[in-house]
């Protein structure tokens, strides 16, 4: 009985696997992403690649978040407004987001301190850009002088 | 099979075309999704808000549970199309069910009932709390719910957390061992359902190990409970050096799983690996990519379906209108991906899973699909629909809802 069951599970995982090949219209192969960097340079920016890496995967491509589980950073205050304060905010992951349960439902977002300077300036001078109305650019200075700042 | 669907479709259009009619109104033919031949899709109900389950009443009433509240829904003219519609309650949730002349319904933090008289549209009642006082959290707060016969209350009670990290989703935290989540989440808590005014405590944990089960469903031909469960995220970003976006956006299984007693399911310390077929320790817990859980510890899913297709509802097909393949089998909404991203986004389908006696008998095929359209940035908020709930309807006609707008489509089978 449990060899037979193993041996369905083993089938349902082939089968699987053949379910994601004739949904290749949907999902590419998994050969395609890494091919395709190799021919053609990467011509992102620092910021763009850094935001990719970064926030991306929950923030999405557009800056929108996703509804119900991440905010949109794109037409938000923090993004339009003060370099230091949006500084403080990504390295604090929202100032402590994760701690507050009486927020609305949604992901928790960590805290990019750990990120050098550089880095988030990089980000942040991206966001600004791209989702906060052409702001202007925040320097690893700006960083730096909002790090101080940080609570220990 | 493919060929006679290209072959409909390619005379369908002609005739239209002849009428003067576009390909746009083809596609409109069943509101742009794609069934599988014979099968038909009519909208019920253009679209309310947030739709999440629903359930459809031996009278053919219609009961929606959303983000905005409970919807009452009859189509008395039977046309197809609903013409009256009640909001009632003060309950925004998931879970909505019906079970001997109750409506049970369910918020983030409890159960409720509210008696439904015969020929009642929307129930005059008032609330009965069955359980409440489940902890308020951000994610992984639905309590959907099943009932098995005798009343039995089976409560999904999510992680709020996505693999008890010490710091949730920071990257680099190690996992909590043992996670002490698992005390109050993480798996199913069972109460009795004919019971009112009962608190957290007065349940008993029936299974364990499990993230976020809001496709949870009791069989009765089978005596027991399933759920989908959601596999974690993240597995890259939290840990590059071992996971690639590519990895993080293929490898963690939504696994099909029979609940048993006692059972425990694997979160947070391991991940079913879609890729190398097997059960792996998650990295938050020492493993390596390749490493495995000692053998036998956590059964292996029924079904893995792809990472991140977030399986939202599941339905046993009881009704008597679809062909006799469909008979015991399940049907599963999947809401479809965020966490896929950059990669391509994937889910947002309906997709059946062919069962005999409790166990998948063949490969899942995709049942209804094209919900999503082109879904500009490839950011879930631009879906043109999101599949969320699942009902039959007395005529055996397959209902779903969407959380995108809270359309309700019917989907009914006649032989080609």
């Amino acid at each position: 009985m449990s060899s037979l069951r193993s041996a369905f599970v083993s089938l349902s995982v082939m089968l699987l696997g053949a379910a994601c090949a004739s949904a290749a219209d949907q999902t590419p192969p998994p050969s395609a992403a890494p091919a395709a960097a190799a021919v053609k340079p990467d011509s992102r920016s620092p910021g763009e690649r850094l935001y990719a890496r970064h926030c991306l995967p929950c923030h999405q491509s557009d800056g929108y978040g996703v509804p119900d589980m991440q905010p949109a950073i794109t037409g938000g205050s923090w993004v339009k407004g003060d370099p230091k304060a949006l500084a403080l905010f990504v390295m604090t992951g929202g100032f402590g987001s994760a701690q507050r349960k009486d927020s609305a439902n949604g992901n928790v977002m960590p805290e990019f301190r750990p990120l050098p300077d550089a880095d988030l300036a990089e980000i942040l001078t991206y966001i600004r850009a791209k989702f906060g109305g052409g702001g202007s650019p925040v320097s690893a200075a700006d960083v730096t002088a909002a790090r101080a700042d940080l609570p220990k | 099979m493919r060929t006679t669907t290209f072959v409909r479709v390619v005379s369908l259009s002609l005739a239209m075309a002849v009428a003067g009619v576009t390909d746009v109104a083809i596609a409109a033919d069943n509101d742009g999704l794609t069934l599988p031949p014979g099968f038909t899709a009519t909208v019920v109900q253009e679209g309310l808000g947030a739709g999440r389950h629903l359930v459809i009443a031996p009278d053919g009433d219609i009961y929606l549970a959303s983000r905005n509240g409970l919807v009452a829904m009859r189509d008395k003219d039977h046309d197809g199309k609903v013409d009256e519609t009640v909001p009632f309650g003060d309950v925004q949730g998931t879970e909505v069910r019906l079970y001997k002349g109750w409506l049970y319904v369910s918020d983030d933090v409890g159960v409720y009932r509210y008696a439904l008289k015969k020929g009642e549209l929307a129930p005059k009642s008032a609330k009965e709390t069955v359980v409440a006082g489940f902890p308020k959290e951000r994610q992984h707060a639905d309590k959907t719910f099943a009932l098995d016969p005798k009343g039995t209350l089976y409560v999904n009670v999510g992680a709020p957390s996505n693999s008890c990290q010490e710091k949730d989703r920071q990257e680099g935290s190690m996992g909590q061992n043992p996670c002490p989540l698992l005390e109050k989440y993480g798996g199913v808590w069972v109460f009795d359902g004919n019971k009112v005014n009962q608190t957290p405590a007065n349940g008993r944990r029936f299974a364990t190990g499990m993230r976020n089960s809001v496709a949870i469903e009791y069989n009765e031909a089978q005596h027991a409970l399933f759920a989908v469960i959601h596999g974690r995220d993240s597995i890259d970003t939290l840990f590059p050096a071992l996971y690639n976006a590519q990895d993080n956006a293929t490898r963690q299984a939504e696994e099909f799983h029979q609940i048993n007693d006692g059972g425990d399911y694997g979160w947070p310390y391991a991940f079913f690996d879609t890729k190398l077929g097997k059960r792996v320790i998650a990295p938050e817990y020492g493993g390596d990519t390749n490493k495995e859980p000692p053998a036998g510890k956590y059964p292996n899913p029924l079904v893995a379906y792809p990472a991140h297709w977030a399986p939202n509802d599941l339905l046993f097909y009881s009704g008597k209108s679809f062909p006799a393949q469909y008979q015991g089998g399940a049907f599963i909404a999947f809401h479809g991906s965020w966490n896929r991203a950059p990669e391509p986004q994937a889910g947002y389908k309906v997709v059946f899973q062919p069962m005999k006696d409790g166990k998948p008998s063949g490969d899942y095929q995709v049942f209804a699909d094209g919900f999503a359209g082109d879904m500009p940035d490839n950011n879930p908020r631009n879906a043109r629909y999101r599949p969320v709930g699942l009902a039959v309807a007395p005529d055996g006609s397959l209902y779903v809802a969407d959380s995108q707008k809270g359309r309700i489509w019917r989907i009914s089978y006649q032989k080609p």
